[in-house]
């Protein structure tokens, strides 16, 4: 894949780095039909802050895992200190791996003391909870001084802010420390802190500890590290000196040329050209006001993209507009299409037909009664319409992941509703799946529904009418035509002021 | 550049403790709402029947809440890992029966059978935690298992519980009311084991967030096998004082304490979810779950009426903590 960007990497650096520490050779990791890690090469030498970048399903967080020995490469191979043994979640804890984790890995129900005893490998006696409270106190104050936690206190007590400086002590609860992963630990700390925690990374450092960075933030990325390794579609395709690195640079590198679906978009024309043209111009259908930010409006027959990082506010608008109330104007009838389906989409014990037709009952009652012979024509003509692979008496689980997916979107679609929201509906679907689904949606669009379609994957906005880019629960721009390009959305995602805009 | 030197044992954060007794009692609020229930219901019962404020009065009222405390603390473990059991009132009949026949005439077989019991209970865990079956399936089973084991050794009630069994159950010291002691100590132990030793924390850790715990590195079957065998040590010994008072065997003698340690260990401001423990609540929850079946039949309100009277002040204590821990909040 990218030899020659890594020679680059190795080449700028060798004269200060030190002896790697821990090396993936080739790494590869598939989680069903996705390819998570896609042969992956890299090294974290002694002594050095290492920058991991990337946009969102990049592959980084399965990469720390990996590193972390919580994951095991489907092919190729991590080694430490150039051993050959299995790297596994024992062998790290063992050679002195921890990790920072971007979700917290931390009990609510237990005390700061108590979290930060449950990680810590060293031994204690009798009275562990005084040598707890002590130890994990004189963490937070080296790293964090002033930092006004009380050690006593339940971890869900704390404000995230807290909560974050509580992870990072708990990590640093131990007497043999190898490499540090750091999973975006500034997210959601206040600017002293952040500055804290790199001082401290650097007296780290110098003692000769490895540290691995992943943040979003790419000016502090910039600024702190010694070598910056860029991730794209599960794999290293730059490993740069960070003294060298710009901002664009890395922006540049990160993003991918937009690859439209040229046959998906020909048969949707189709359609759009047979339907009754709309556009921005048509009735505003969905309002939706956002704090300072401007607002968000869907006209009918538009699909409107929310793109940005993951966990930027998208989901928070997805279900104002759903659930309507202050601030948002919204139509009466409305359907959704949740991203995760085995806990909110699908009915498990239901076969096809019922799970299709559950929300578009209104149509297909007389009196209060079911019409049972409308129910199964409506779902005969959607399960053929989606070429759904399996009768409409199926069982809805013994469909393929892809093809429940398409009975929940054909669910949103067979209703009447007028506006659709789409909480990033197509992770883990093959992609033979997504350009019929894709195909679906213009298609309904130009039949007058407004559809606002949330995604993690910035190359599906090319599919959007309109874009609009959330950071930090904020609508930062709004994109179309010429400037909705997936390099425009990545700029936008990632934060140009310094320290960001928490 | 260096971190500043900090000298051992003197951290910042280290707390007072004035802080500690008011960080104490924010975490325990939950439980000071059965305390409040448990002194309202001790001063409606003592207008009553003053004759309540004496030792034999006390004694009188705080014995049938001994067996239930101790079962109570049992429950509090398994529902701070996560689950639940309803097998906890027959297989405290179990025990019951065991008691009162086997411990007398074939100690070793008795002893056998209670350290099977443990047994038992440490498979539930191990298979709740290796094949995600819902603790309440199993121990809904399980609890069938209990009723035809006691049945089988003890069609109708009776038996004689051991000579040194009720010994300990006519304990009646002149200072303090025997079962006050039996309550402490069964609150001490639930202190001890949920929230004083290690094991405890990760019993709590591991209702709290079980992803948390594997990232420690510490072992999730590990920690909830041994959460069930210590609730079934507890278990047992609430079956044993339970027999140690009635001198006899039935396995239909406690069915009704299932619900009534589930509703005890929530009145003490535990949660379904699991992560909490507050055994002092448990015990304040159970001890007015007991009191409350004394008062009912102290105001003579007829038999038939107990068990909704009973249902009713439950439901009315559990409201008050959803309406103050949402001030709290």
């Amino acid at each position: 894949m990218s030899s020659i960007a890594m020679d680059r990497g190795v080449n700028d650096a060798t004269s200060r780095r030190g002896p790697d520490v821990i090396v993936a050779s080739g790494v590869t990791k598939r989680y069903g039909s996705t390819t998570a890690l896609n042969g992956v090469d890299l090294a974290v030498s002694r002594g050095e802050i290492l920058g991991l970048v990337g946009h969102n399903g990049a592959g980084k967080s399965t990469l720390m895992r990996m590193f972390a020995g919580r994951e095991l490469p489907d092919e190729g191979r991590v080694s430490w200190h150039g051993g050959d043994g299995r790297w596994d979640a024992r062998a790290a804890a063992a050679a002195g791996v921890r990790m920072v984790y971007q979700e917290l890995a931390l009990c609510a129900d237990l005390t700061v003391a108590e979290n930060g005893a449950l990680s810590d490998p060293r031994p204690s006696r009798a009275g562990w909870r005084g040598t707890a409270e002590r130890r994990i106190g004189e963490v937070l104050d080296r790293v964090f001084p002033g930092h006004g936690i009380s050690v006593i206190q339940r971890v869900g007590e704390l404000p995230m802010a807290e909560r974050q400086m509580v992870e990072i002590a708990r990590v640093l609860c131990t007497d043999r420390l190898g490499l540090l992963i750091l999973d975006e630990p500034t997210e959601s700390l206040g600017v002293d802190a952040t500055r804290q925690l790199y001082v401290h990374l650097k007296t780290l450092v110098a003692e000769g500890v490895s540290v691995l960075l992943i943040s979003h933030r790419i000016q502090e990325v910039l600024q702190h590290c010694d070598r910056i390794a860029v991730m794209k579609d599960g794999a290293v395709v730059d490993i740069v000196g960070a003294d060298r690195a710009t901002e664009s640079a890395l922006l540049e590198a990160m993003g991918g040329e937009v690859r439209a679906d040229v046959g998906t978009l020909a048969r949707a024309k189709v359609l759009a050209d047979a339907a009754p043209q709309t556009g921005a111009t048509a009735e505003i259908i969905a309002e939706l006001r956002t704090g300072d930010g401007p607002a968000l409006r869907v006209g009918a027959g538009e699909i409107v993209g929310l793109a940005g990082l993951a966990g930027q506010g998208q989901e928070d608008v997805l279900a104002r507009l759903w659930q309507g109330g202050r601030g948002a104007r919204v139509p009466k009838r409305r359907a959704y299409v949740p991203g995760d389906r085995q806990t909110s989409g699908i009915l498990p014990l239901w076969c096809v037909a019922e799970n299709l037709t559950i929300s578009a009952l209104g149509g297909v009652s007389k009196l209060g009664f079911l019409d049972l012979r409308a129910k199964r024509a409506l779902a005969a003509r959607w399960i053929q319409a989606l070429r759904v692979r399996g009768e409409a008496s199926t069982p809805i689980t013994a469909l393929s992941g892809g093809n429940q997916q398409k009975v929940l979107i054909a669910r949103a679609f067979a209703s009447d509703a007028r506006l659709v929201l789409l909480d990033d509906p197509f992770r883990g679907v093959d992609v033979a799946t997504k350009s019929e689904l894709y195909a679906l949606m213009k298609a309904e669009a130009a039949a007058g529904r407004a559809i606002v379609w949330y995604s993690t994957e910035n190359r599906e906005m090319a599919h959007c009418e309109r874009v609009y880019v959330f950071r930090s629960g904020r609508i930062v721009s709004e994109l179309s035509g010429a400037t909705n390009t997936e390099e425009r959305i990545i700029a936008d995602s990632f934060d140009h002021a310094t320290g960001g805009s928490r | 550049m260096t971190a500043p030197a900090v000298a051992l044992r003197t951290y910042t954060g280290r707390t007072s403790l004035a802080e500690r007794a008011k960080t104490a009692a924010r975490q325990g609020s939950p439980a000071l709402l059965s305390l409040a229930a448990l002194l309202a219901i001790f001063a409606v019962a003592v207008a009553n029947q003053p004759g309540i404020l004496s030792i034999p009065g006390l004694t009188l009222m705080l014995m049938s809440a001994v067996p239930l405390v101790f079962a109570t603390q049992a429950q509090m473990l398994i529902m701070a890992v996560g689950d639940i059991d309803l097998g906890i009132g027959y297989l405290v009949g179990l025990v019951t029966v065991i008691a009162a026949t086997l411990l007398d005439a074939q100690p070793l077989l008795g002893i056998g059978l209670l350290v099977g019991i443990v047994g038992v209970y440490a498979l539930v865990g191990l298979l709740v935690e290796r094949r995600g079956v819902p603790s309440i399936i199993v121990t809904l089973g399980m609890s069938f298992v209990w009723l035809g084991l006691g049945l089988q050794l003890l069609p109708t009630p009776g038996g004689a519980a051991p000579e040194w069994l009720a010994a300990i159950g006519s304990w009646r010291p002149t200072w303090i009311p025997g079962p006050l002691v039996f309550v402490v100590l069964a609150t001490v132990v639930g202190w001890y084991l949920a929230r004083h030793s290690r094991i405890g924390m990760r019993m709590r850790a591991l209702g709290s967030s079980a992803p948390t715990l594997n990232k420690a590195g510490r072992s999730l079957t590990a920690t909830r096998v041994i959460a069930f065998a210590l609730a079934a040590v507890l278990v047992i010994l609430a079956g044993l004082l339970l027999a140690a008072q009635t001198r006899s065997g039935d396995v239909n003698s406690a069915t009704n304490f299932t619900l009534t340690t589930i509703a005890a260990v929530i009145l003490g401001g535990g949660n379904f979810s699991g992560g909490r423990a507050l055994p002092v609540g448990a015990t304040f929850g159970a001890v007015t779950l007991g009191f409350i079946t004394v008062l009912l039949s102290l105001v003579n309100l007829s038999s038939s009426l107990q068990s909704a009277a009973q249902g009713l002040i439950v439901l009315a204590v559990l409201a008050g903590r959803v309406i103050t821990e949402r001030f709290t909040r």
